[in-house]
């Protein structure tokens, strides 16, 4: 009953926040700016969703900016290296290289998970180490510099459009409906849910508590690679400062959407509004002429306020 | 003779309409030590928790020296010289021993901490004692369990008690340490200190105790001096007249053992564990706290490693099996520890009904509510769950219901063999009645179980056989009309013939 009412709540306030902003931002219900809103959101949002189901599980991701980046890079390392740098990649060629990033990102979902399993290291702290690692794996990939070896067409995943919508909507759209079929129908949902609410529970009712958290973090993390080759062909290029701080946003998103933080409850469809809400303050702020620098600061404090709520909520 | 005598006037504690104590008037002679005896529910639990200050009469008097005292809170109770030592320890795992001594009155010397002086004290204190052997600077968590309980009276004994209780300090401790726990609480008792002893362990009362007072459903029974309190006083004491038991009559079981274990070994609990179960059975294994009987259950349910031996489940050998193939070939279990272990508090009855039997009712891993729903319906109804709406969680639901779901839970895997830990636990009289039906239709229909409990009377009426497990062997076996609570009782608290401790593992 909380727990729809939570979502709800949330709800309600992403619709009074939006009609507030129609009124005073200019140009914001233009449709090309709504479609706009959806694009920015797209990678962050695509995240949150394996976020949540890593959040409800118990666990946590803070490298999930790195692991953009790096998969940015490896991609644009990857089409370099295997076209040997002479003629336009061809789509077997790119199709490797993404294929390469996300199962380096699936292996570094699974390792940590090895850890938290076999040597009980908290994912706050593995991936606390991942997310400075992983950066310094992608600066060591480019060397500083940007990769600029994708072909001309590579630009269609990040901006192209199909029937005038983004492409990269699309994949967000894809993530929400995946996971949540994954939370709502399947068995390895439920179990998500009931690890993270009480994971001794969990594990004497024959429930291998370990392989669905690792299953978690990897999903995340290959949300995260898919997200870097969107950025990668955004910008054209494996580039490896981008993405610093993406963590926060996706975090903010998912707290904001009323996944608790204790593990055990929450939802897709709640980050999903979560993910909305983020979306449309950003664009607000920036149709309002807010100074880049504040904008920051409300971040910052909409994290701070989520997580107040969400404490308050679940002391109850 | 000198001392603190301590004397109760109609004390009294109702809980709404529950009598928890009723009207407990005793007089406890000082310099002495008393035994305090009584079965789960006599009402111990609540007396320690008014002497120590935890919760409050609802009328009469606690008395020392002929002075009523009045207090509200344990500070005040301390303050007063009642000090109780729990039977969880109180210690700070990281803090050496001399912090745990005066935790709260470290000694100081221009605000900042006096090392020198506080290691000072607590070694005089230690060798004061006579446990001049423990290193005061020693963190309390690299101590055995049984060193631990000496540095919590000895700083029990640092705050100058006048009465100190002692709730069951004994139950985890090895022999020898045993020793040492009484040496010093002979100690206190020559210094004046009145002990009020509260023991589960009949057999080690003779050694230490002056006298035996019991109670039973929270109303005084008896009390006399030592020298008289023969084991069949004792359990008079305690039991008064039993009703007869209201068990099912059923045909003794026969056939291949549907579970058999051999030779089971998990230090320091299990030195050599082995039993049959029956087809259609009710086993129940009878075990005071630490004897090590969750770990054995946890052991056959592979949840637990056992150091050596082998588990059969339907003439299968499972000893190498994990809990999930356990599971799949038919057993379960239900911990005795529903909150923690058994349910996910803030889900629903629904999801928690299901929680074992998912991937049984899934099809190709996509579960479907409706599915499930004839499931879930069928342990709402078969078990009389009290719900409005299975979607509520289950944590608005009462004990009894939500034990009751601990156990569906498991009966929607069909199970074969039913491992149940304390099932009566924290329920009411009525729901314990209405499991252990459940219990007993379920082997009507071929499910074995195990029930262990630390609750005898229980056993005595669940179970077709017990078995009593101490000191990590199978010491008796009661069945038929040998089975009823006061020869188990006897069985489980009076001395053992051979009485052989199992050495912990290094």
């Amino acid at each position: 009953m909380s727990n729809l009412l939570r979502q709800h709540s949330m709800l309600l306030i992403l619709i009074a926040f939006y009609i507030l902003v129609a009124f005073t931002g200019r140009g914001f219900l233009t449709l090309d700016n709504q479609l706009n809103i959806l694009r920015n959101v797209a990678v962050p949002g695509m995240i949150a969703f394996g976020m949540a189901l890593v959040i409800i599980v118990g666990e946590i991701d803070l490298s999930v900016g790195s692991m953009v980046a790096v998969s940015a890079c490896i991609t644009a390392w990857m089409v370099d290296w295997l076209s040997g740098g002479a003629m336009e990649a061809s789509v077997w060629v790119v199709g490797a290289a993404m294929l390469s990033a996300i199962s380096f990102a699936a292996a570094v979902g699974w390792f940590n998970g090895m850890l938290r399993q076999k040597i009980g290291v908290p994912t706050f702290i593995s991936t606390l180490a991942m997310m400075a690692t992983l950066a310094g794996v992608a600066n060591l990939i480019t060397g500083g510099a940007p990769i600029e070896s994708f072909p001309s067409w590579y630009y269609v995943i990040g901006s192209g459009r199909l029937f005038h919508v983004p492409v990269p909507v699309y994949l967000l759209l894809l993530a929400f409906v995946l996971t949540w079929v994954l939370t709502n129908h399947t068995a390895l949902g439920r179990e998500i849910y009931a690890v993270g609410g009480n994971i001794e529970a969990a594990r004497l009712s024959g429930i291998n508590v370990w392989r669905v958290k690792t299953i978690c973090l990897m999903i995340t993390c290959v949300f995260a690679a898919i997200g870097g080759i969107v950025y990668s062909s955004l910008i054209n290029s494996g580039n490896s400062t981008i993405a610093r701080g993406l963590e926060l946003e996706v975090i903010s998103a998912v707290i904001i959407g009323g996944v608790s933080l204790f593990g055990g409850k929450g939802s897709i469809w709640g980050a999903f509004v979560g993910v909305l809400f983020l979306g449309v303050l950003l664009n607000a702020m920036t149709l309002w002429g807010f100074n880049p620098y504040a904008q920051q600061v409300v971040k910052g404090a909409l994290i701070l306020g989520a997580v107040l709520v969400n404490f308050v909520i679940d002391r109850k | 003779m000198s001392g603190f005598d301590l004397e109760l006037r109609g004390l009294t504690k109702h809980y709404g309409s529950v009598r928890a104590l009723e009207e407990f008037s005793h007089r406890f002679a000082a310099g002495q030590v008393h035994a305090l005896i009584g079965k789960n529910g006599s009402g111990k639990s609540t007396f320690v928790k008014m002497m120590s200050g935890a919760v409050e009469p609802t009328s009469g008097e606690i008395a020392v020296n002929g002075a009523a005292l009045r207090f509200r809170t344990p500070q005040e109770a301390l303050r007063e010289g009642i000090v109780t030592v729990y039977q969880e320890l109180s210690l700070v795992p990281g803090l050496s021993v001399a912090e745990n001594i005066f935790l709260g009155r470290l000694p100081r010397r221009h605000g900042l901490i006096d090392w020198p002086q506080l290691f000072d004290r607590a070694s005089t204190l230690l060798a004061d004692m006579g446990a001049g052997d423990i290193d005061a600077r020693m963190p309390v968590d690299r101590l055995s369990l049984g060193r631990q309980q000496l540095v919590e009276i000895v700083k029990a004994s640092s705050l100058d008690p006048r009465i100190l209780l002692l709730d069951e300090p004994s139950s985890a401790l090895a022999a020898t340490e045993v020793e040492s726990l009484f040496a010093l609480v002979r100690r206190l008792r020559d210094r004046g200190v009145t002990v009020i002893y509260i023991s589960h362990r009949l057999a080690e009362l003779p050694q230490i105790a002056d006298t035996v007072t019991a109670l039973r459903d929270g109303v005084f029974a008896g009390s006399v001096p030592m020298a008289e309190a023969t084991p069949q006083v004792i359990l008079d004491m305690m039991f008064g007249d039993m009703p007869p038991l209201d068990r099912p009559n059923r045909a003794p079981s026969t056939g291949a053992p549907v579970l058999s274990a051999r030779n089971l070994v998990m230090a320091p609990w299990l030195a050599d564990v082995s039993f049959d179960l029956a087809p259609g059975e009710v086993l129940g294994i009878a075990g005071m706290l630490g004897s090590g009987r969750t770990e054995l259950l946890l052991g056959l349910f592979g949840a637990r490693r056992f150091d050596a031996g082998r588990v059969a489940l339907l003439g299968r050998d499972v000893s190498d099996d994990d809990l999930p193939a356990r599971k799949a070939a038919g057993m379960a279990y239900t911990s005795e520890d529903r909150k923690h272990a058994g349910l996910v508090l803030d889900h629903s009855v629904h999801a928690n009904l299901s929680l074992a039997s998912l991937r049984q009712m899934a099809r190709r891993g996509f579960t479907s509510i409706r599915r499930e729903r004839p499931h879930v319906a069928r342990q709402i109804g078969g078990l009389q769950i009290k719900v409005a709406d299975p979607m509520l969680p289950v944590a608005s639901l009462s004990g009894g219901n939500q034990q009751k779901i601990v156990v569906g839970n498991w009966l929607n895997t069909a199970p074969r063999v039913l491992l149940l830990d304390e099932p009566g636990r924290g329920v009411d009289v009525q729901a314990k009645r209405q499991i252990y039906r459940i219990i007993w239709d379920e082997v009507a229909r071929g499910v074995s179980s195990i029930v262990v409990s630390t609750e005898l009377e229980d056993l005595a009426e669940c179970c077709d056989r017990v078995i009593v497990l101490r000191a990590g062997r199978i010491t008796a076996e009661f069945t038929g009309a040998a089975l009823e609570p006061k020869a188990l009782y006897a069985a489980t608290m009076t001395p053992l013939p051979e009485a052989e401790p199992v050495t912990e593992k290094a």
